[in-house]
């Protein structure tokens, strides 16, 4: 066990120096481009530390925008353990704030203690449900779930649009399309009087859960047998077909509980514009970190990290905040391109 | 429906169904030497990008379309070295590639917004209008579609190129055989694949909107993935489902200028409920339609 | 070993370059800092090209004014992210210029009470947070008298981004200064589900031309496609959100309407700077926060007038929204001696006599 855990913090700490690297190497050669487009980076680069670390506001946005990052990895690496690859994590998102918006209109006159459970559940569930379906699609054989779960993507938006047109349009503004705002007991309480939520803690969990689940538990152990060999897995009489079914109605409920912070905590009610692409952000975070526990709050905290500079580059630098997408990109080019050959990832 | 709706549906599903087709026939081709790409989208979007500043600074669009053909072999070989070269993860190096457009195409298009182009002009077949009516006059990129598709229909089917680019994306082992070289044939399917998309996004910037807005193609580039497996792999079913797509997209505007009570959003998920009703029925009737070594990364035989 | 010492010293020498880098930036104080989100970019000939010109007003009135803008600011969490970016820049005066902003500027306006907000069409207010917009309704009823003038099919065409009240409510005033003048004018309606899709904006222009409309308009954030669309199909347009867009189409332009929003900002401003800000629901329309754009060439001298005698009339408070008014399948909506206000034009939810659509 002691051998175990020296072993555990070598490889995290070299894994943590090699990404360090990587990122400066990374993070030189965009100062460079920008360097070279007129801008200055490097002052954008130290306002967002002393944004971020010196500053008890910006380490809030930081965490706050971490939270769904989790969520979404979470949703992306539990698949993945037994081969299954979800990227629905953006449509899993919707469903999960549609349906704890249905939850909060149709309880609406309940206290907290009624509400906030509900809503956690309800959101759980419409994520679940949402990912669901790709998993009965592809445990019937019928189509891979990358497929599957991508097109969802586009479907979960569209149906939340729908609604808040239509049937859940706010009557006291009109003027506007979005749900009736959340009532207060349906709203996600805040921490410290920032803008960091309880949706943290349940990320959090939910991470605790993942990590505890596939180490310590059964169910985790004959997920990891049929993600070494499907096959194998079979003969030993592990019910492949149902953990395919479960592990996915999870992984998309833990996307859809990122849905329910979304409504309940930080924007307060059902909008068109919930994500913009957490779902997929999710996935390469989830990947980055080899899908291990540890690596995957490491690097949702990194790529809220580079979030912040965005924001910077856009405030003080002039440039349009899809332009830390290079950086990122850059980060990850560089990542994939030193993964050893034959290495087993996700 | 009177004619001047159906003339209108017609014209406006070529028009939006082209950029569709040539990024599908492009992803075709990739994914039948054995890889898939979702960053399509990205190259789209840097396409787009592209063609439009170059058709700003250079006056000329047909400049502009032969930038956005380069720009997208450019990255789509960045990609290429990354999946063939270093044998990257493809879902994980394709999602990047996503980003790294939106992120690369933002920054390309910038000092270009709000710019002002002629755009692609609209060329008359013979003088006149297809069957004679003005409508339906187009760019030359939708007139080339078709004939695009099925350029690459025989490319991939009667020509020994093709063949062995599909048997490297059926069984790699075998291939190397049959002494063929799966990287170099992979390599040269990323590049093609990656000209296509880049046209496919210029389209879209040049004859459809003719302006440039970040993130413009709007998600089209994962509807061309989803059309690669609705048209089985085969760049002529590829037309009938662009058009298809194409028409979706347009006949519920067309539905509301004709007065029709019709939601656009019920009407936008059309095309996605289609997609996924057709991959259900193709996967139900036959299982091995794609490319047997689809997704993954060859290592090279013992 | 010996490489790993060498990457950690690589990594604390390019940490101490990046602070090293701070002081390099020292700046004079400026008397206020004001920071800016657009929903969109300002490049749009639009709404916020509107109101970046009148920030640009302000800026340059007001000598060593500070001006800090973020484009394509969603209207999400993430513009409260991008706003309070800017106050730690030392922003004092915020405007959040896209309606979706609202709640965001006005969660900042409670935990930074020293930082004023002003927001633009929504409805909030407190000690600090302010709103202001155009009185648009009215004001669109000029622009229905020169399309009902100019139009030869006596259809015209209106594309929506976002099936508002107040965008309803525009579409309706068009069609009743359309018909005022001109009995037969219809107006078809197309909406494309948001503010900004291009590529759905250039379809709706085609499928309204391709339904006879031959004089086209809009309520998105950017005139810019469906006009350029409007001109390579040789039909009329006429332009909203911005005044410059008549370069767009050279000969396809009527008029438009515009947003002038300098005067009202460089006036907050200066009352930021002096301290007398006053939190206010300001709705101006033409001749203040509005303005008639250029006519085109191809208008002729009598329509212009008629155009600017009605323009004048809305001016000196004419309201177009004064009983009786039936709506579109018969009903009577407003009952004759009522009127619907200003405090009324986001409740539209139905489209007057002679618009062609369904506004729920």
């Amino acid at each position: 066990m002691q051998r175990d855990g020296a072993a555990f913090w070598r490889l995290l700490s070299a894994q943590a120096i090699g990404i360090a690297v990587v990122a400066l190497i990374a993070l030189g050669a965009f100062a460079a481009l920008l360097l070279a487009a007129g801008k200055n980076p490097l002052q954008a680069y130290v306002d967002t530390v002393v944004y971020v670390f010196g500053n008890a506001t910006g380490f809030a946005e930081l965490l706050v925008r971490m939270t769904p990052l989790v969520f979404t990895a979470v949703a992306a690496a539990l698949p993945a353990r037994i081969g299954l690859i979800n990227v629905g994590g953006e449509g899993q998102l919707y469903m999960g704030a549609w349906l704890a918006t249905a939850g909060e209109l149709a309880l609406q006159n309940h206290s907290a203690f009624v509400l906030l459970p509900a809503l956690t559940v309800l959101g759980f569930v419409g994520g679940g449900l949402w990912a669901l379906l790709p998993a009965i699609l592809r445990a019937l054989r019928l189509v891979n779930e990358t497929i599957s779960t991508l097109l969802l993507n586009y479907l979960a938006p569209l149906i939340v649009s729908y609604f808040i047109f239509g049937p859940w349009r706010s009557p006291e503004s009109s003027s506007y399309p979005e749900s009736p705002a959340f009532v207060d007991a349906a709203r996600l309480p805040t921490l410290f009087h920032s803008r960091v939520h309880a949706g943290l803690i349940y990320a959090l969990v939910c991470l605790g859960l993942y990590w505890l689940a596939l180490g310590r538990t059964r169910f985790g152990l004959q997920m990891r047998a049929i993600g070494g060999n499907v096959e194998a897995a079979r003969r030993l009489g592990i019910p492949v077909m149902s953990y395919t079914l479960v592990v996915m109605f999870i992984a998309g409920g833990v996307a859809g509980l990122a849905g329910m912070a979304e409504v309940s905590a930080i924007q307060g009610r059902l909008v068109a514009e919930l994500s913009p692409g957490y779902g997929y952000a999710g996935f390469l975070v989830a990947w980055l970190a080899g899908t291990g526990a540890g690596g995957i709050l490491v690097m949702s905290f990194l790529f809220a990290v580079l979030g912040s500079v965005g924001d910077m580059l856009q405030i003080t630098q002039n440039l349009p905040y899809a332009v830390i997408n290079i950086l990122m990109a850059g980060i990850l080019f560089i990542v994939l391109a030193r993964r050893p050959i034959g290495r087993a990832v996700s | 429906m009177n004619s001047a709706l159906l003339i209108g549906v017609v014209a406006s599903s070529v028009m939006s169904g082209t950029s569709l087709l040539y990024a599908t026939i492009g992803e075709i081709v990739g994914e039948r030497a054995g890889i898939v790409n979702l960053g399509l989208e990205g190259i789209m979007l840097i396409g787009a990008a592209t063609g439009f500043a170059a058709t700003a600074l250079t006056g000329d669009a047909y400049l502009g379309v032969a930038a956005a053909a380069l720009a997208g072999t450019a990255v789509n070989l960045i990609f290429a070295y990354l999946v063939i070269g270093r044998h990257a993860n493809q879902l994980a190096t394709g999602l990047t590639l996503m980003f790294f457009g939106l992120g690369l195409s933002a920054l390309i298009g910038r000092p270009f917004l709000g710019t002002l182009i002629a755009g692609l002009p609209k060329l008359r077949l013979l003088g006149l209008g297809i069957m004679g009516n003005p409508l339906l006059s187009f760019d030359v990129l939708v007139y080339l579609a078709v004939p695009a598709a099925v350029l690459v229909w025989w490319l991939l089917f009667r020509t020994t190129w093709g063949l062995g680019l599909r048997a490297v994306g059926e069984n790699p082992v075998a291939a190397v055989a049959a002494g063929l070289s799966p990287s170099r044939l992979q390599y040269q399917a990323l590049g093609l694949a990656g000209l296509l998309g880049g046209i496919a996004g210029a389209h879209l910037s040049l004859a459809v909107t003719m302006t440039w807005a970040e993130g413009m193609t709007a998600g089209r580039g994962f509807i061309a993935i989803a059309l690669v497996i609705f048209a089985k792999w085969n760049p002529l079913w590829a037309i009938a489902g662009a058009l298809l797509f194409g028409g979706a997209e347009s006949l519920q505007l067309q539905l509301q200028a004709a007065g029709a009570d019709v939601s656009p959003f019920i009407m936008n998920m059309v095309p996605y409920l289609l997609t996924l009703a057709v991959l259900i029925a193709w996967g139900w009737r036959s299982q091995g339609a794609a490319p047997a070594a689809l997704g993954r990364n060859f290592v090279g035989v013992e | 070993m010996a490489r790993k010492l060498f990457f950690l010293g690589l990594i604390l020498g390019a940490l101490t370059a990046f602070f090293a880098a701070a002081p390099l930036s020292a700046q004079q104080k400026p008397p206020l800092v004001v920071g800016a989100i657009f929903v969109g970019s300002v490049n749009d000939y639009g709404y916020n090209r509107s109101m970046k010109d009148g920030l640009d007003e302000m800026a340059h009135a007001i000598p060593g004014l500070k001006l800090l803008e973020a484009e394509n600011v969603p209207e999400t969490a993430e513009s409260e992210r991008i706003m309070e970016g800017m106050i730690q820049q030392g922003a004092k005066l915020i405007f959040a210029t896209s309606f979706g902003h609202q709640q965001f500027a006005f969660n900042l306006a409670k935990t930074h009470p020293d930082v004023y907000f002003e927001h633009a069409g929504g409805w909030m207010m407190s000690h600090n947070f302010g709103n202001f917009f155009g009185a648009t309704q009215s004001a669109w009823y000029p622009m229905g008298v020169a399309a009902g003038k100019m139009t030869k099919s006596n259809t015209l065409g209106f594309v929506v981004g976002v099936p508002i009240g107040y965008a309803i409510g525009n579409v309706n005033a068009f069609e009743m200064g359309a018909r005022s003048v001109n009995p037969k004018a219809v107006t078809r309606v197309v909406v494309t589900g948001g503010w900004s899709d291009k590529a759905k904006e250039a379809a709706a222009t085609n499928a309204l031309i391709d339904q006879g409309a031959d004089v086209v308009t809009m309520h998105v954030d950017s005139p810019a496609t469906i006009i350029q669309t409007a001109e390579s199909r040789g039909v009329y347009s006429i332009g909203f959100q911005s005044i410059t867009a008549a370069q767009l189409a050279p000969k396809g332009w009527i008029t438009g309407l515009g947003f002038t929003w300098g005067p009202f900002m460089t006036g907050i401003a200066k009352s930021v700077i002096a301290g007398t800000f006053k939190p206010a629901f300001v709705r101006e329309g033409l001749g203040q926060m509005m303005a008639i754009a250029p006519f085109g060439a191809a208008v002729p001298p009598d329509v212009r007038t008629l155009v600017m005698a009605s323009a004048d009339q809305v001016e000196k408070g004419f309201n177009p929204f004064t009983g009786p008014v039936t709506d579109n399948t018969g009903a009577v909506r407003i009952p004759a001696g009522q009127s619907w206000g200003g405090d009324k034009m986001g409740n539209f939810d139905w489209y007057v006599d002679g618009v062609i659509g369904k506004a729920k």
